[in-house]
């Protein structure tokens, strides 16, 4: 017979709606067991249709993103030492998250279970307000230390490399000042070289980005080498690491900037350090034609401009001339009138 | 609870209980109700402006969502997706959460400490009109410029140099208003907490949502003249060339970020704050079983306070000293002890009880699940080394979106569905509410879980459009059915509560046998609430009074004298 599950107010009216579990048991002990293991996380309720849609859902969603890049890409690769540092508390936080996320839900679950005659709920025990506060307590703390552990050391300097390359000062990082402009990074280099968009680095040295912007806040973020940071104007913020190994790391700015955001590319360029050394002075070169070009066009317009100004002078003076020489001929017409008229006159 | 015996029995209220329903209505109802300095009415606005808002907030959002589905989708253009961003983000902390809670606090809660009317009512009536115009300003605003400078409008980017049309002054008008607005009505109601409870209804006796309201209430008082301080400064800056937020004058563009997230971490704590004690009015009605007080209260104040202490969270890129950030870690992780303390009462509360599954409850138990998984994940994002990475991402957003969703959504359709009866004299349709239920929860985990995936994978919020180079995969198209799902969900609830009104029973002024005083009053009040001002002498008066009233009755009943109707 099957079991109806009635309230214990005798109110309940889904007893016909849910899955009769006792006679699906019946049909078989492996499935048996399979229920029993449902039983334990989805209690007898209706509520589950919509666990199971979204949860369904969300596996789905999972599921269809099983590229390798996605495969267990909880956190990026960490290209520069304190990245890996972060990772981790992240795993641990992640597991930590997971399993308070999963207890309180279960226990939720339970706590929603229809009341049926079997299952009558008696007043348990509670626990002491006092030892849980404590026990949470312990436990904020606990994650605090970890989290301070791990963000102090992420934060550290990564230790100065011993052969300075170009432009680097001996035991200091290489200073390169990174500019955010709507929609643009602009990246200043030690030999006055510079470059949009594109920052290039040496691999193995310690660089030291001094974070600034000359419009609005924009969001730095790379997060193989630092993370995130703001650059906010008329502020200079500090950004140290050092990448391991020559690659390239596209990414793009994270704080909402106007209308090109979408399109606020940063791209991070590794190169080993002589390749660097040749990238940047070839830069410098580079800029230094473009600045001869330009200047060299510009003297070509201003001498252009000055023969012009002084062709522009000669027919001045031409047509002051002409215009002495009209006059002129007006006066003596006006002479020959009145001469004329005192003829008549006469 | 053993109190009752320590006391003085409450003594039956004498006869006629509960007879008259307030002086017959001389204008139409809408005059009535537009010109009424009552807290029910202005209550009643609020709530039905917050569900009106609602819908829009979930419109704009699927919008976002649907543009964001595939990559590179031409479907809005980025001008009218940051339009929508900013408009969506005020419209969901301005117009559904902030006058949802005050609008709950405000009709409840003076009916709960047994007041006939609060202390300024005219106060509130101008804080409602403020409100008002502040929401028409937002949304008329579709008709020339809307703000399009994101959901915290940070400067300079919301300078008059990069922000030159009106759509920031239109930001900073509309939620200047309507924190005004709030902030009158919470005025309001604090002198009524502190002025206007029934005699006998000491602090220590009063309920859970009470002094849920005394702690949000000042806890306004105390952010949100912080929040106008920092739109007029920003006014300033725009209108007259101040110089509070520009770098090269001497101001701090930092100051804003401080200013303002203060204020939204303070929202978002009054908000937890004030559904969770709903829930806990909730519980211990169904379940017939007091909550530990003490424990509840005081987590409910370290909420308020530590809580908002920790607006560093928000700021953990930004170049602050390292002291600020440890203090916000701090700060963050020391809100597990009350937010555990609460949690770990009411679900086992809930799980060591016998009662009948009733819609609020269901919506409550939701809320608390939907809310976990936000808050847990929360702790990720409250770590420096962590934070560098996930905030701004799609990570950050679905963990405040599972909290504030939990809380408002869910826990805002529990609050409103278990006093349904009071507020409108009329039972709600269960069966409707839980299929609804059904729909907007999985809607909900189907919209915001696969966001988690997005933002580990380094998508970036605010953004208009992603390429197809970053690799974001399909969580952003399984994210917009299920904004779907939830935004059907969402009318469908709506459309419950807008249907019963007229469909369902006339509900009796005490359906679930509840304990606290709102359900003495008839079903709607009376506009003078209560004939009889009750006589508090325990924390659960109207079980007192029940008492009473049958033993009375027996008495009666004894003497041969027909039983009065009881009210």
């Amino acid at each position: 017979m099957a079991v109806r599950f009635v309230d214990r107010r005798g109110l309940n009216d889904v007893g016909n709606l849910i899955p009769d579990w006792k006679r699906m048991r019946r049909r078989g002990a492996a499935s048996a067991t399979a229920i029993r293991m449902a039983r334990v996380l989805l209690p007898r309720s209706r509520k589950p249709v919509s666990l199971f849609i979204s949860l369904a859902g969300v596996l789905l969603a999972f599921a269809l993103n099983a590229s390798p890049a996605m495969a267990l890409s909880l956190n990026p690769d960490a290209a520069s030492p304190g990245i890996e540092e972060g990772n981790t508390l992240h795993w641990i936080l992640f597991v930590v998250i997971l399993a308070v996320i999963v207890i309180v839900n279960l226990a939720i679950l339970r706590a929603a279970r229809p009341r049926t005659r079997a299952v009558s709920p008696k007043p348990g025990k509670k626990l002491s307000q006092v030892k849980l506060a404590v026990g949470l307590g312990v436990f904020a703390l606990a994650l605090f230390i970890v989290a301070t552990v791990f963000s102090d050391k992420s934060r550290e300097i990564p230790a100065i490399n011993a052969e300075p390359v170009a432009g680097q000062v001996k035991g200091q990082p290489l200073e390169i000042r990174a500019t955010g402009q709507q929609w643009l990074w602009r990246f200043d280099y030690p030999n006055a070289s510079f470059s949009y968009r594109r920052l290039i680095v040496p691999a193995g040295v310690t660089v030291q980005l001094n974070l600034e912007s000359t419009d609005v806040v924009h969001g730095w973020n790379v997060p193989e080498l630092t993370g995130k940071a703001q650059a906010i104007p008329g502020r200079t913020s500090e950004l140290y690491f050092r990448a391991d190994e020559p690659g390239t790391y596209t990414n793009r700015s994270s704080m909402l900037s106007g209308q090109g955001y979408d399109t606020m590319e940063i791209e991070v360029m590794v190169l080993p350090p002589d390749e660097y050394e040749a990238a940047i002075e070839e830069l410098r070169k580079n800029i230094q034609i473009a600045q001869d070009k330009v200047e060299a066009e510009f003297q070509a317009s201003r001498e252009k401009s000055e023969d012009a100004a002084a062709q522009a002078e000669e027919a001045e003076k031409t047509a002051g001339e002409a215009e002495e020489a009209a006059n002129e001929a007006e006066t003596s017409v006006a002479e020959a009138n009145n001469e004329a008229e005192s003829t008549d006159s006469e | 609870m053993s109190r009752t015996t320590s006391y003085p029995q409450t003594m039956p209220p004498t006869r006629p209980e509960v007879s008259s329903t307030g002086p017959q209505e001389e204008r139409s109802r809408w005059a009535a109700l537009a010109s009424s300095a009552d807290h029910k009415d202005i209550s009643r606005i609020l709530i039905c402006s917050a569900f009106g808002s609602l819908f829009l907030a979930a419109l704009e959002l699927l919008l976002m969502r649907v543009q964001l589905a595939v990559p590179s989708n031409v479907f809005l253009k980025g001008v009218t997706f940051d339009r929508l961003l900013s408009v969506y983000g005020e419209t969901a902390i301005f117009l559904v959460a902030l006058p949802l809670i005050i609008g709950l606090l405000y009709y409840v809660v003076p009916l709960q400490i047994g007041a006939r009317t609060t202390s300024i009512p005219r106060v509130g009536q101008i804080g409602l009109w403020l409100f008002i115009f502040g929401g028409i300003l937002l949304y008329a605003s579709f008709l020339f410029t809307p703000p399009e400078a994101g959901i915290n409008p940070l400067p300079p980017f919301s300078d008059a140099t990069f922000a030159p049309n009106n759509g920031v002054d239109v930001w900073i008008g509309s939620t200047g208003l309507i924190t005004l607005g709030l902030l009158l009505i919470s005025i309001d109601l604090l002198t009524t907490l502190h002025n206007l409870r029934a005699p006998g209804m000491a602090w220590r006796r009063a309920p859970l949502f009470t002094w849920a309201s005394a702690i949000v209430t000042w806890l306004f008082v105390v952010i949100a003249p912080i929040f106008l301080a920092a739109i007029t400064m920003l006014l300033i800056d725009r209108l007259y060339d101040g110089g509070f937020f520009a770098g090269d004058s001497g101001g701090s563009p930092i100051l804003w970020q401080h200013l303002t997230y203060l204020f939204f971490t303070g929202v978002y704590m009054s908000v937890s704050i004030t559904f969770l004690a709903a829930i806990g009015e909730i519980v211990q009605t169904f379940t017939g079983r007091e909550l530990p007080r003490k424990a509840i209260v005081w987590s409910m104040v370290a909420i308020a306070i530590v809580g908002t202490l920790a607006w560093t969270q928000n700021m953990l890129t930004a170049p602050i000293g390292s002291g600020w950030k440890y203090f916000g870690m701090l700060m963050s992780l020391a809100l597990i002890v009350p937010f555990g303390l609460i949690f770990y009462n009411l679900i086992s509360t809930v799980s060591q009880s016998d009662f009948h599954m009733r819609a609020p409850l269901r919506f409550a138990l939701g809320a608390l699940s939907l809310a976990s998984i936000g808050l847990a994940a929360e702790i990720a994002q409250s770590t420096i080394a962590v934070a560098t990475q996930l905030s701004q991402t799609y990570d950050a957003w679905a963990s405040t979106h599972f909290a504030l969703v939990g809380f408002v959504v869910f826990g805002g359709f529990a609050a409103v569905s278990y006093w349904y009866p009071k507020m409108t004299g009329h039972e709600l349709n269960e069966d409707r509410a839980m299929k609804s239920f059904g729909l907007m929860f999985a809607g909900a985990i189907i919209a915001i879980l696969p966001l988690f995936g997005a933002g580990v994978a380094g998508q970036v919020t605010d953004s208009y459009r992603w390429f197809s180079g970053e690799d974001f995969g399909v969580f952003n198209a399984i994210a917009a059915v299920g904004t779907l799902i939830l935004f059907v969900g969402i009318i469908l609830a709506v459309g419950n509560l807008i249907k019963s009104r007229s469909e369902e029973p006339v509900a009796t002024p005490d359906p679930y046998r509840g304990d606290s005083l709102e359900w003495l009053a008839l079903s709607p009040p009376p506009a003078h609430n209560f004939d009889v001002l009750p006589d508090v002498r325990s924390t659960r008066p109207m079980r007192d009074i029940r008492e009473a009233v049958t033993r009375r009755d027996s008495v009666d009943a004894e003497a041969g004298s027909a039983a009065q109707p009881v009210a």
